[in-house]
């Protein structure tokens, strides 16, 4: 009985190892996932909270995309879905994936330095780089036109 | 003409494997051998009308039969031939029926090498196994159907994503799927063992080895998807902790475990109601992975569309073999009692005990962090992310413990370990261990995981090569043999145990090669011709990048917009190389196609960040300046290189015959009746306590 107990020991050993390993892996790893108005109302609310890593999701306004040339640095504007009349000037630093576009939906994690300004260091497009289009899309035959490349 | 052969085919399937199910158990029931056998041909049926139906998928791209809802949304016509035969499996629908065709290929090869074998087990495996098929051929027909029509003919479909028109993307999912769709059969003879009450070690030998096959497939499937990554989605890496990736690592993992501890009940008839658990568990979290991949409700780069009707059949599917799997565990539980005790701490059986609990840990940790985001949405209503970051704090140190555990596993005493083994064992390699941190920390390194991971490396490969060193020479001096032959033959003996530490050296070169990625250095610079950018590697290579410029190029449905660098490695021309820009058609569609120059100990990764000229496709660039980042990635060959490794010694473990029984003991046997299937022989007197 004590040997069983003792390998019982062991076990809860290992797992409250993993589970310490998670708690503080999550605790130290862990980010909200914003809009970019609810990432605005936070920042009001709490402003000690700039520069604290933060995922933000939302869509790129068609015509604000520009890039300097002499380093790499993207410039464009997200907004909310639901709210398009808050904006976010996003600078990245790194190439853009294949799929961004000007009409993408993108999900970003970075920080925000204050003034409307977010400071991405990692970009990804949402619809574009999923592999199966929507169903609606299909219907009728506007679909097939090669429109641009925000079609997907 | 095929491809409405073959959607027919698909609808006869369902009837037939519904039958065959109902066959199969009542044949089971009424002790009827007619109905059972009947019940085996239609497994061989249905693996026919599924390869008719598959066969009329890939027909209907050929044929550009854009009529086809699934072919016009995954191909054109101007896609090359070789991605129209992959379309089978490039999107959701047909790859539904790739995956039960999968399963009926290797439901009717376990039938058949079975055929005159375990009768009393294969009515109910049989049974089970056509229960599965009918669930996903029920998928196929029902939520995704494959042929279906649009109500009207496209003149050209949309276009084969081009991130999925890469040469390891036609080979990674099919190997994956062939991983997840093996492990169906573990899963039927594992319900087969407790339907019937035949417990015995018989299920566990033809399990193991479809454990083992599954395993393989599944670990070259990982690693293709980890070198998909690296050439195709070009930021330099090659594992992101995707939930799709998490997703076929979970099977992964609980199959790892089993093909340990079971050798625990081969051996010493412990950790019966475990391994059944495992069994139960890794086909749960085959389904899982595919619930995951193919219900979109999980946010990834690699997920098909949401569909709830998917998710909800999958989560149902998942929980009716979770119940069926616990009640008919708890049903057999008095039958699945252990043989014996543990008896230390400090033996062999405690280390695989270990090994199978940190294994399950790192699953669990694996699981939650993919499930974390919407297990918190959904109570607490605020979205939060789990990323990369907290997949490598929490992994890295059970790695680093599992890594551990490979080399004190083959040299630790079974049921109880004395001082003296301890010691004869350990001490050298551990100084090894030692030795090779001390060098690597007075070279320069400090990056703590980083040295842990090559010091406990250095300790397993010295533990393993001094195995096969003191086998071979054991053998070379008693059968008279020279060394070579004397290892080959050593191998040959007990593939099990030499394959297996084979698979152990591939896991520590590849992780080695994992440790490889603390070292990445990184340039980003804007070029026009005749300037170049200079990068200093982890090994102090610098490297000299001279832009050439850039020339366009037509491939068959793209544009390639490729730019030539010439290469100094330490003021030395070593060559040219190309990174390309690539502009598809159909979908329309920008693509980084990055250029690798790989050395054996590091790679040289440029990719082409941004051309000056975006503006459109097709537009000539008015000056040729570009953006190039250039990276060298330190040691990432190492993962191919132990991916192949472990693949070599899995084939060893695999390939047919039982371990071959020596006539004469090997030296350092003190008690050869100790050997039992799959245990070597002891190097030192077993104490009993």
């Amino acid at each position: 009985m004590s040997r069983d107990r003792r390998f019982f020991a062991g076990l809860v050993g290992v797992a409250t190892v993993v589970t310490w390993l998670i708690w503080t892996g999550i605790s130290d790893t862990m980010v909200y996932y914003l809009t970019p108005s609810e990432l605005m109302d936070r920042m009001n609310a709490t402003p000690e909270l700039v520069e604290q890593g933060v995922k933000v999701s939302g869509n790129v306004v068609p015509g604000s995309y520009e890039r300097s040339t002499a380093e790499l640095l993207h410039t464009f504007l997200v907004s909310d879905p639901k709210h398009p009349e808050v904006t976010l000037t996003v600078h990245f630093r790194h190439p853009l994936p294949d799929t961004f576009s000007e009409e993408a939906e993108v999900v970003m994690e970075g920080r925000y330095m204050g003034d409307g300004v977010f400071e991405a260091h990692e970009v990804l497009t949402k619809c574009g780089s999923r592999y199966e289009a929507a169903p609606e899309e299909m219907k009728g035959d506007d679909a097939y036109g090669y429109g641009g490349t925000g079609t997907t | 003409m095929l491809p409405e052969l073959g959607e027919f085919a698909l609808w006869i399937s369902l009837p037939i494997s519904i039958w065959g199910v109902v066959l199969a158990f009542l044949g089971g029931r009424w002790g009827r051998g007619d109905l059972v056998l009947s019940a085996e041909r239609s497994v061989h049926a249905v693996l026919f009308l599924l390869a008719v139906a598959s066969a009329g998928i890939i027909a209907a791209f050929l044929g550009d039969r854009f009529e086809y809802w699934y072919v016009s949304n995954y191909s054109s016509r101007n896609l090359e031939t070789y991605f129209k035969v992959s379309g089978l499996w490039a999107g959701q629908r047909g790859s539904l029926v790739f995956w039960a065709l999968n399963v009926a290929f290797f439901s009717s090869i376990a039938v058949w090498t079975n055929r005159a074998r375990n009768r009393e087990l294969m009515l109910w495996v049989s049974g089970t196994l056509l229960a599965v098929l009918a669930f996903f051929i029920v998928i196929t027909l029902f939520i995704t159907p494959p042929f279906e029509r649009l109500p009207f003919t496209p003149q050209d479909g949309r276009g084969l994503n081009p991130q999925l028109q890469n040469y390891w993307m036609t080979i990674h999912p099919p190997t994956l799927y062939l991983g997840f769709t093996a492990f169906t059969v573990p899963f039927a003879f594992a319900i087969g063992a407790l339907l019937s009450g035949r417990l015995d070690a018989r299920w566990i030998q033809i399990t193991r080895k479809w454990v083992l096959t599954s395993w393989f497939f599944l670990t070259l499937g990982i690693v293709f998807g980890m070198r998909w990554a690296y050439e195709e989605l070009g930021w330099g890496g090659y594992w992101f902790w995707d939930p799709v990736e998490n997703a076929s690592l979970l099977p992964w993992i609980v199959a790892t475990a089993f093909l340990h501890s079971v050798m625990i009940q081969e051996s010493r008839g412990m950790l019966k109601v475990w391994n059944m658990v495992l069994v139960c568990l890794t086909f749960i979290m085959t389904i899982f992975a595919t619930f995951l991949t193919r219900s979109g409700l999980i946010e990834s780069v690699h997920s098909f569309a949401l569909s709830l009707e998917i998710a909800y059949a999958f989560l149902g599917f998942m929980a009716v073999i979770s119940i069926i799997c616990l009640v008919l565990i708890v049903w057999r539980l008095p039958e699945l009692r252990s043989e014996r005790q543990f008896e230390s701490f400090l033996s062999r059986e405690s280390a695989f005990l270990l090994n199978n609990l940190v294994l399950l840990g790192a699953g669990f940790a694996v699981l939650w962090g993919t499930m974390f985001p919407l297990l918190t949405e959904g109570l607490t209503g605020s979205k939060v992310a789990v990323g990369p970051p907290f997949f490598n704090q929490v992994n890295i140190p059970i790695g680093l413990i599992l890594l551990a555990l490979m080399g004190i596993g083959p040299v630790i005493a079974w049921r109880r370990a004395s001082a003296r083994n301890l010691k004869k064992n350990f001490m050298i390699p551990i100084g090894v261990g030692l030795l090779t941190a001390g060098i690597l920390a007075a070279l320069g390194m400090r990056h703590v995981y980083a040295l842990l991971t090559f010091a406990i490396g250095a300790f397993v490969l010295w533990v393993i090569v001094t195995e096969f060193w003191k086998g071979t020479r054991a053998r070379a001096r008693i059968e008279g043999e020279g060394a070579p032959t004397a290892f080959f033959h050593l191998i040959r003996r007990n593939r099990r145990r030499w394959g297996g530490y084979i698979v152990h050296v591939g896991v520590v070169v590849m992780f080695m090669g994992f440790a490889g990625a603390a070292f990445d250095r990184e340039v980003r610079q804007s070029l026009e011709p005749g300037e170049s950018v200079s990068i200093q590697s982890a090994f102090g290579h610098e490297y000299t990048l001279t832009y050439e410029g850039i020339s366009t190029q037509r491939g068959q449905n793209m544009w390639q917009w490729i730019a030539l660098m010439s290469v100094e490695r330490d003021g030395r021309f070593i060559g040219p190389m190309t990174t390309e820009r690539r502009f598809y058609e159909a979908p329309p569609q920008p693509m980084t196609e990055v250029g690798i120059r790989s050395t054996f100990y590091e790679d040289l990764y440029v990719i082409l960040a941004t051309l000056d000229d975006r503006v459109g496709i097709g537009n000539e660039p008015d000056f040729q300046r570009a953006t190039f980042q250039v990276m060298v990635n330190p040691l990432v060959p190492w993962i191919w290189y132990g991916g192949l490794v472990i693949a070599i010694g899995t084939l060893i473990g695999l390939w047919p015959g039982g371990p071959v029984q020596s006539q004469r003991p090997v030296a350092g046997v003190t008690k050869p009746a100790a050997r039992r299937p799959g245990n070597e022989p002891e190097p030192q007197p077993a104490g009993v306590g």
